[in-house]
Parts: C-alpha cells; structure tokens; sequence
C-alpha cells in the first residue's frame, strides 16, 4: 500500500476517533462505511488517481473489504507493480 | 406440505381476513382476528422447519401466502410477509440455541414476530445504526426508538438492529438481536392515521429491556450480511406478492362486477374504452407476476445475490411492483367512475387497495432504490441479466 493509496482512501472513511486513522492491510472498510452504495464513488477515485480501469468482476464485497484487498485490486491494474 | 395443504390454511385465514378488513382499516385496528388465524392455523410457522414443528415452507409459498391474503386484505399480506422475513432470518443466522428456544414458538403460533429497522435520523438507511448495544455480565441492553413498526404493539417478539457494543463501533457496525415482549418495556407514542395500510397499525415505538447475549442473530456487526441474503431478498418478493395480490384481488372484482347480471345491464361491455382499460390493468399484473416468478428463480437458484445483475433484478422487481400494481387499480378506478371505483361501499373495494397501494412505492423509498440502481448499473457495463 502506498501513500498516494491511503491519501486517496482517507476521505471515504467515517472515522469516530479524534485521532488520524492508521491505515493497515487489515483495517475493515465496511466499518469504516464503505459500502456497495459508496464503492462507485470510491471506484471513480480509483481510476482518477491511479489512471486505471477496474474489471467488473472486481467490483464486489471481497475487494472492497480491508484496505489490502483492495490494494491488491489496484496494484493488480498498475504497469510494472508487484502485487504485495 | 402439499399444495392443497397449504391453500385449505389460506383459505381460512383470508376468509377470517376478508371478513374484518372493512372495520379494521376504517378503524386503523391492528388485524387481531386475522391474526389469530395466522397462528391457529399454523401458518406463523409456515418457514420454520418441520424438525422445530413448523410447516417447513419456501420462500415460494411465502410468495403464494402473501398473494393469497393481500387479495382480501394488503395489511394483512404485509405484516405476514414481514413476519415471514423475520423469521427466515431466524432460521438462516440465529444460533443454535436461540433456534431452539425461539422457532417452536413461532410454529406453535405463541410468536408473531415484528421489524425494528427504522430510526430517527439515518433517512432509512437500512444499514446503520445509532442506537447501540451495552454488554456486560452476559446480557445486551437495548435503550431503541422506533419512529415506524408495523404491529408494534401487538408483537410477541421483535427483531431490532442497533449498533454493536464497544467504545469504537462505528454506525456501519449493526448488529440484530431478538427480543420476547416480555423482555422489553414498550411505549409507543403518536396517534396512527395514515391514507392507507390502516390495519397494519405501523405505530412509533420506544424499547428498552435486557436480553441474553445468545440473542444476537449472527455475528456481532453482522447485520449486512443477514440483510444482503435474507432481509432485502424477501421482503422485495413478500412485498410484492402482497402488492400483486391486492391488485389481482381488486381486478378480479371488478370482472365479477363486471359480468354479472346487474353489472351487464350497467355497464357495456362492448366499449372499446373499458376492454382496453381492462387490458391495461390485466397487462400490468402479468409484467409483476412475470417478474416476480423470474426473480424467485434467481433466490432458488442459490446463486450469490450480491451480484449487480441480480440485485438489479430484485430492486426491479420491488420498483415495478410498486409502481404497476398501484396504477392497474388506478386505471380500475377510472374504469368504472364514482359509483363502482370511488365509493367506499362499492363491493370492488377498489378505493381502500388504492389507498393501500399508494404506500408500496413508499415503503423502502421508489427514489431510494433508484438511487442504488444508478450505482449498481454503473458497475455492471456489460449489462448482464439475471
């Protein structure tokens, strides 16, 4: 996961803390409150950001569940990137 | 259970349903005669399975009960379809334990379950919560406004979503947890008189009480998983199946009107203004019944239901219900004129199915649905059919 990632994910999160949230491979979207209703305006950041295209077929719960899996998702679409 | 098994138990239940539905809905009454035939004759427990005494039915004779009984009465047809939707939940999520204690109930007709989804300041969303659990010494506390239950003060049992415990859940964090009535104090608040669906006495409700911690029905936080794979599904074919019915109860009606002696003397039935008005009206429940048999295909399929094209299927067939069978009673009532489509005491009731169909858009918002169509459709670009 890089920093442009977790810049561009922080937004969509509804974080109750007061503290800035740390983002790991295993922090749950969905209690942040990403759900399928939101993962269509998170998915057009996606693609803005990092200049890809998601496959549909990637568009379901399991990608959009932890900040990893859908990491791996995007890392997946990038030219020359290691899925990790 | 045969088919003939089943439609002796419609039978009596609509017939004690038809036989009230004029008081009830004038008075705004919850339906407690036709009630107590839903539990007399079993049918309370129509999902539960046979091993915990209960009749052991589909999610297509949930579809054929709540047709059946929207014909003579659509409140009726709904509380028993969303009932029915509680109970499923209960037999898909709940543990072992809470089965045991809770679906031999239900079977025995002690158990008329209700919903308790909705909350003051999430604008209906399904899949938040406020309101939220205290843990400690084994036991939940719930401390729940409602501002809309459907036989609120008339359930044995409740399921309610709240947020789950702990100091950093958060709103998308929804736990459901199951509530006897005698676990609970109730208060409701407000006077309940609404346009239509008058005997479904859907009144604000205040909940507090204690209940074990094997009451939570599946995970803790897991609430939008029990909605994805039984909420959402059943209630979009119960719904409908009682809207279909109400229209269907209606129209056939007015044929029965229609074609008898008086109603050949009153009207012409070679007007080719009333044969294409009848079409219409006819034209508009096949296209419900049509999709709604289509989509009970895809829950019997087993195929996963979070799939964009068949959760557009499902939303489809819920819009559309909604929508068709309000407007074929509409055309019905334009049919006919004041005397037979207007007048309360007209034996084609079709002033009290329009006034009932009037909610069906309402009731999980037409616009709302749209809303998560617009997202869903986007990610679905090859446009696939369910």
């Amino acid at each position: 996961m890089d920093a442009r990632f977790t810049d561009m994910l922080r937004p969509f999160l509804k974080h109750p803390g007061a503290e800035p949230l740390d983002l790991a491979p295993d922090t749950d979207l969905r209690r942040l409150g990403v759900d399928s209703m939101q993962a269509i305006e998170l998915l057009f950041t996606i693609e803005d950001t990092f200049g890809i295209s998601l496959p549909d077929e990637d568009l379901n719960d399991t990608t959009f569940a932890t900040a990893g899996s859908l990491w791996q998702a995007i890392a997946a679409q990038l030219p020359g990137e290691v899925t990790a | 259970m045969t088919g003939n098994d089943l439609a002796a138990r419609l039978s009596e239940a609509a017939e004690v349903a038809a036989r009230h539905a004029a008081r009830t809905d004038r008075a705004a009454e919850f339906p407690t005669e036709a009630l107590d035939a839903l539990r007399s004759t079993g049918l309370l427990g129509l999902l539960v399975p046979t091993e915990h005494g209960g009749l052991g039915g589909t999610a297509r004779e949930l579809v054929t009960a709540a047709e059946a009984l929207g014909r003579v009465d659509m409140s009726v047809g709904m509380i028993f379809a969303m009932h029915c939707q509680q109970v499923q939940a209960v037999v898909r999520f709940a543990g072992e334990r809470l089965r045991k204690e809770l679906l031999p109930r239900i079977a025995a007709g002690e158990c008329y379950l209700a919903s308790v989804t909705t909350e003051a300041g999430k604008g209906g969303h399904l899949l938040t919560a406020e309101a939220q659990l205290v843990d400690g010494d084994g036991q939940l506390t719930i401390d729940r406004f409602a501002p809309i239950v459907t036989g609120g003060s008339h359930a044995d049992g409740y399921l309610i979503t709240m947020r789950s415990p702990g100091a950093d859940a958060t709103a998308s964090e929804v736990s459901l947890v199951y509530a006897h009535r005698d676990q609970l104090t109730r208060t409701p608040s407000g006077d309940w008189q609404p346009m239509g669906m008058r005997a479904s006495h859907s009144v604000a409700l205040r909940l507090t009480g204690r209940v074990p911690d094997h009451h939570v029905i599946g995970e803790q936080g897991g609430f939008h998983h029990i909605a994805a794979q039984v909420f959402g599904p059943l209630a979009h074919l119960g719904w409908s199946a009682a809207w279909l019915g109400t229209a269907a109860g209606a129209l056939s009606r007015v044929l029965r009107l229609l074609r008898s002696p008086a109603g050949r003397e009153r009207f012409d039935l070679g007007s080719e203004l009333l044969l294409t008005r009848i079409s219409r009206a006819r034209q508009r429940l096949d296209t419900v019944h049509a999709l709604l048999q289509q989509s009970l295909r895809t829950l019997e399929s087993g195929a996963d239901l979070a799939v964009p094209a068949r959760q557009l299927q499902l939303n489809a067939l819920k819009i559309t219900a909604a929508e068709e069978c309000h407007a074929a009673v509409d055309d019905l009532v334009t049919a006919l004129g004041l005397r037979h489509g207007y007048l309360q005491d007209s034996p084609t009731g079709l002033e009290r199915a329009l006034r009932d169909l009037r909610s069906a858009a309402l009731n999980y918002s037409n616009d709302r649905l749209h809303l998560a169509d617009g997202r869903l459709a986007l990610r679905d670009q090859g446009v696939t059919f369910a």
